[in-house]
């Protein structure tokens, strides 16, 4: 076997999505980052490596990192920096915790800024290999420092990739189930000391925004092909992405049903 | 503005059209099979033949061209991806390689203004944007323009020094699993709005008295619940069904994008604001567990199940 | 956090004392047994303290004063209360009896509300200050007993989840599975649990403040009864900040009887014309529901075995006894109580079930026990189906007629309508002058 090799998984902790007022205490990691929590301890199994939970963020986050040690990481780092960082920003204060480990896991996604960049930010300035998005990791080929790996592709296709190490993952909540830490070491990761590590110096820049609710942009559309002119006008009518189409009613679930399969056969879909 | 689009086998990926056209049909092919991609292109398109999906090699090489100011590129200060799987993983790079900021799924890209997708796409942030920088655009939110004229298309040669990557061994066609989904005329989409695995097998149930395929939104595949390849949307499953009833779904952008235009959308949720009801041909404010609860005892008279008893009631939401 | 001992001074344990549940009662009790040097784990099954737990509203801290002093300056308080109501009413009538007292909303204050999400993290948090190990998302699912049947620890959900203690509190709530497991429970029939439900409707801090009369941080507190659709029981109205909290109390036999679910009785009573006006226009936020113990002092369980004590709902010392709903201030007295006992016990190293029995003497000599047993008839009496479905009937008649201008007739007599009512209402004298005597005794 080759030489033990080290792992950083990069948790981020959000408050839940949807909750206005982010309090710490509804917070968590995202399905995803758990699952790249799990890649990271297997492969460590497989590999007589060890594992480092990284966070960029405030005190909180440590939340995220404890429960990291109580699943079996072997050590924490929080780089404290405010919560609201972008993702360059993320990568760049991250850099200096992997070092020279093989392998960084992270999340394909975060909840709340879903822009899914910070893995590659950081395979970039790592100037190592990236495999993104993956449904599936196999866990033998670290001893040979190649890991075999799907990676999601569009319209339904998946791409089977070589990864040389090192090298940064991003997996999909679905890779794997975070396994439940035992009492003994939920109760010890409790005072476990966490490294924290001040931020390196950060670059200036100014991304404020204007936050509303999501409104759908009106669409361009092709003119429309379909020789039924019902469908042609059906077509045209939804491509101004107006957003009423159609009524709203409040029921009760027993009525909810009824209301739901009447309009079904209405539109000719059940006799 | 230039559309960088990542090409495989000479197909464009989800929303590459729509890139083109939000950058004014200025656009670098790069990939495998360009030039037969271009066709489904206008204006001027510049093709890069480089082979198979290098992220690390190709960013260092786009992010030269485009700042390198004998080339062809025409120094562009935006540069857009759309946001497929490959688009995401590249775009980072290129902004990296660029030393320019990063908009992560946007909704709509300007000189002016950014508009992104955020907080599992019930929000939009909108960014005054710097004079230089690199965006992707989500798929499905645009639209594309008619194509008039026949692509002008030149070939770049780009210029690759030393990198790493991974080596792509093969590409697999989409799950067996998912066939139905992907062709399914009828779909019934479950949410986070279901509170657990028990109601998609319920949901099942209904598909199976419907004719109706089951899928899902990624919050619950992540879960779990149900496979991830049952994922509808941009980067799951894109779906064309005639009919679409969701569950406890929001309608995120990422989601609905995927959807296609059913001719009829039936919306069950809590919340009669949010996308998927705003979308709704019919949009029923209620519990989306206890309808389908209700629709499988409608649509499975001879076993009806016993009403909830308050005690139960009490016992269960102790939990 | 301190830097006191992680570890039991005995090796053969792992911690001194486990305590399971972390509401009102086990961080009470987590402290005042950290306070007293003891290695202290605090379990919680919810992701964090107060997640999962709901109650009425309104939380008497007094008893804080011993562990916390001065902990209105910091505890996280919605509203003082400085203005109850005890209201009955009929289908299209309502009476109050309303009092206000300017001196609750000063220190050292009376009442307050809170939510149960913040007070109970709060609360928590003063345990592991204090040095207990607090430890979310674990449930307690058994006892650990040695050969003599004394309790040794408990077994949690997760793995390698045994932990052994020299004793256990369990603090684990109404229907506590602990003390079951323990066998402290002789029997317990659902008629000994009322179901509570509640809503909480969001209105902006401005219009509670003019609905309700009041300002600043005072807040009200309504009780009411009558107005639960003919099931027994009882309903309350609580301000927050800004959300009002309309909720009632049912008997779960009745209930089951009348086939009504709860959230039909909330819906009416909030169309009632005395409600309506609170709650109009408000925005729903939450429904919830949980079990009460009831039937006090009936039902309460032993309150001690060998290596084991039970606290706050898990020992039913909660007063749901009609205008009163009393069980946060009673769950955190006994749990700081049964903390003070089992440091007693195990400075002594005698956690037998009579070296635990300081604990009882501490709840028969203060308010815990004392009140239950003075109001050890309330719960009958204001449940008995006269006071639930006549008196408010015949109340509301009579001070209907008294006020009722019906010139030119002269204005009837007090005691002629008393008598009338009472015939008309169906109440026989005999009972009324024994409900009014039992009232007497209880409350007075
Ligand atoms: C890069 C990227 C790619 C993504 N790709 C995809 C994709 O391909 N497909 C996809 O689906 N998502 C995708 N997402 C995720 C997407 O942004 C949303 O987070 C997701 O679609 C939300 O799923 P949801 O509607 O089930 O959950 P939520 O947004 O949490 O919504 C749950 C809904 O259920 C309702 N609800 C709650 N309780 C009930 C009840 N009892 N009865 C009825 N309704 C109830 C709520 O009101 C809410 O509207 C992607 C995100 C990113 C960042
Ligand atoms: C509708 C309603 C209205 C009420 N209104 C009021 C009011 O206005 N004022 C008032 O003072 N009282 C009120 N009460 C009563 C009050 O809520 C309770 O008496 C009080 O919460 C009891 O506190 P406790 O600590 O004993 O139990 P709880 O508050 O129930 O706490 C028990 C804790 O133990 C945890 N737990 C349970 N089992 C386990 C296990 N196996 N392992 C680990 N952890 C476990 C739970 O998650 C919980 O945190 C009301 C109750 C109801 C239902
Ligand atoms: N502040 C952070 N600290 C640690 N890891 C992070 C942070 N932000 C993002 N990540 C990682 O990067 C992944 C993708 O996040 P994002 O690029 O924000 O969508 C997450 O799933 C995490 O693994």
């Amino acid at each position: 076997m080759n030489s033990p090799i080290d792992i950083v998984v990069c948790l981020k902790l959000t408050a839940r999505p949807g909750v206005a007022d982010a309090d710490e205490r509804f917070a968590g990691v995202s399905p995803a980052d758990q699952a790249a929590l799990e890649t990271a301890l297997v492969l460590a199994e497989h590999s007589r490596g060890s594992v480092t939970a990284a966070a960029v963020g405030p005190v909180a986050a440590e939340l995220a990192l404890r429960e990291a040690l109580a699943c079996g990481a072997h050590r924490a780092v929080r780089l404290d920096a405010p919560s609201a960082l972008d993702s360059a920003e993320v990568a760049r204060q991250l850099e200096g915790v992997v070092g020279d480990a093989a392998i960084v896991v992270c999340g394909d996604y975060s909840l709340d800024r879903g822009s899914g960049s910070v893995p590659a930010f950081l395979a970039h300035r790592l100037r190592c290999a990236q495999a993104l998005g993956l449904v599936s990791v196999d866990h033998t080929g670290v001893v040979d420092r190649m890991l075999h790996v799907v990676r999601r592709l569009d319209g339904g296709r998946r791409e089977l990739l070589t990864v040389p190490l090192p090298c940064v993952l991003s997996v999909e909540g679905s890779v794997a189930r975070l396994r439940r830490a035992g009492l003994r070491d939920a109760l010890a990761a409790r005072t476990t000391n966490i490294d924290v590590r001040p931020s390196a110096p950060m670059a200036a820049h100014a991304a404020t925004a204007v936050v509303t609710p999501y409104r759908p942009r009106a669409r361009t559309m092709m003119s429309p092909g379909d020789p039924d002119p019902l469908a042609r006008l059906r077509a045209l009518t939804d491509a101004t992405g107006s957003s009423t189409r159609g009524e709203t009613v409040a029921l009760e679930p027993g009525e909810a049903a009824e209301r739901i399969l009447r309009s079904l056969r209405e539109w000719g879909y059940l006799d | 503005m230039l559309a960088v689009i990542p090409v495989r086998d000479g197909v464009l990926p989800l929303g590459g059209g729509e890139v083109a056209a939000e950058c004014h049909n200025r656009t670098l092919l790069i990939g495998a099979a360009t030039r037969t991609a271009a066709g489904d292109l206008s204006g001027r398109v510049c093709l890069a033949e480089v082979g198979p999906f290098q992220p690390g090699a190709w960013a260092n090489a786009i992010a030269a061209a485009v700042i390198d100011p004998t080339g062809m590129l025409g120094l562009p200060k935006i540069v857009v991806l759309p946001a497929s799987p490959d688009g995401r993983d590249l775009a980072p790079r290129i902004a990296a390689a660029l030393g320019w900021p990063l908009f992560a799924g946007a909704i709509s890209v300007s000189a002016s203004s950014v508009v992104l997708a955020r907080d599992g796409g019930l929000r939009m942030h909108t960014h005054v944007p710097p004079a230089a920088f690199v965006a992707t655009l989500q798929p499905g939110v645009r639209g594309t323009d008619n194509i008039t004229a026949a692509p002008e298309i030149a070939e770049i040669e780009l210029a690759f020094g030393l990198h790493h990557d991974a080596t792509v061994d093969g590409v697999l066609q989409p799950d067996a699993a998912t066939i139905d989904l992907a062709e399914a005329h009828r779909i019934l989409g479950g949410g986070a709005g279901l509170g657990s695995p028990q109601q998609f097998s319920e949901l099942a149930e209904i598909g199976v008295a419907l004719q109706a395929s089951v899928g899902a939104t990624r919050v619950v595949t992540d879960r779990g619940w149900i496979g991830h390849e049952r994922q509808i949307g941009t980067t799951g499953v894109v779906v064309h069904p005639d009919l679409y009833i969701a569950f406890g779904v929001s309608g995120a952008v990422q989601h609905t994008s995927g959807l296609g235009h059913p001719h009829h959308i039936i919306s069950i949720n809590v919340d009669p604001f949010c996308p998927m009801m705003q979308l709704a041909d019919l949009a029923v404010v209620a519990d989306a567990n206890a309808v389908v609860h209700e629709l499988l005892v409608r649509l499975r008279p001879l076993d009806p199940l016993d009403p909830l008893d308050p005690l139960d009631r009490a016992g269960a939401s102790r939990e | 956090m301190s830097d006191r001992t992680q570890h039991a001074a005995n090796p053969d344990v792992d911690v001194d004392v486990i305590v399971v549940g972390a509401g009102p009662a086990g961080s009470c009790a987590a402290i005042a047994l950290a306070r007293a040097g003891f290695s202290v784990v605090l379990l919680e099954r919810g992701p964090f303290p107060g997640s999962k737990n709901m109650y009425g509203g309104v939380v008497y801290p007094r008893i804080l004063d011993e562990l916390i002093p001065r902990w209105y300056d910091e505890a996280p308080v919605q509203r003082w209360i400085t203005r109850r109501s005890t209201m009955v009413m009929t289908d299209t009538q309502a009476m109050s009896i309303d009092f206000r007292n300017d001196a609750w909303a000063a220190p050292p204050y009376n009442g307050a509300t809170a939510y149960r999400p913040d007070f109970d993290h709060w609360l928590a948090g003063h345990a592991e200050s204090a040095g207990a190990q607090l430890l979310c998302s674990t449930t307690a699912t058994g006892l650990l007993r040695d050969r003599s049947g004394a309790v040794t620890g408990v077994t949690t959900d997760r793995p390698d989840g045994d932990l052994t203690a020299r004793l256990v509190i369990a603090c684990d709530g109404v229907n506590s599975f602990l003390a079951k497991d323990a066998g402290l429970y002789r029997e317990v029939a659902a008629k000994h649990y009322t179901l509570g439900v509640k809503e909480t409707i969001g209105l902006p801090k401005e219009v509670i403040d003019e609905r309700f009369g009041v300002r600043g941080r005072e807040g009200v507190d309504i009780e009411i009864i009558g107005c639960t659709s003919g099931v027994n029981g009882g309903g309350f109205v609580y301000t927050n900040l800004d959300t009002v909290a309309v909720g009632v109390v049912l008997k779960l036999p009745a209930l089951a009887a009348q086939q009504l679910r709860p959230e039909q009785i909330i819906a009416k009573m909030k169309t009632h014309s005395a409600i309506a006006p609170l709650v109009e226009g408000g925005e729903l936020k939450e429904y919830s529901a949980h079990l009460i113990p009831e039937a006090g002092l009936s039902m309460m369980p032993k309150l001690a075995t060998a290596g084991l004590l039970v606290a706050g709902d898990a020992a039913a010392l909660c007063l749901a006894a009609g205008i009163w709903l009393e069980g946060v201030n009673f769950a955190m007295a006994s749990g700081m109580y049964a903390g003070q006992a089992a440091a007693e016990a195990l400075r002594r190293g005698d956690t037998s079930e009579q070296g635990l029995a300081g604990y009882e003497r501490r709840l028969t000599e203060t308010f815990v026990l004392r009140d239950h047993r003075k109001l050890r008839r309330a719960p009958a009496l204001v449940l008995s189906d006269r006071v639930q479905h006549r008196y408010p009937q015949m109340v509301a008649a009579v001070v209907e007629r008294m006020f009722r201008v019906d010139n030119p007739d002269p204005k009837p007599g007090l005691r002629r309508i008393l008598a009338q009512e009472r015939k008309r209402a169906g109440v026989r004298r005999r009972d009324l002058a024994r409900d009014g005597w039992a009232g007497l005794r209880t409350f007075g």
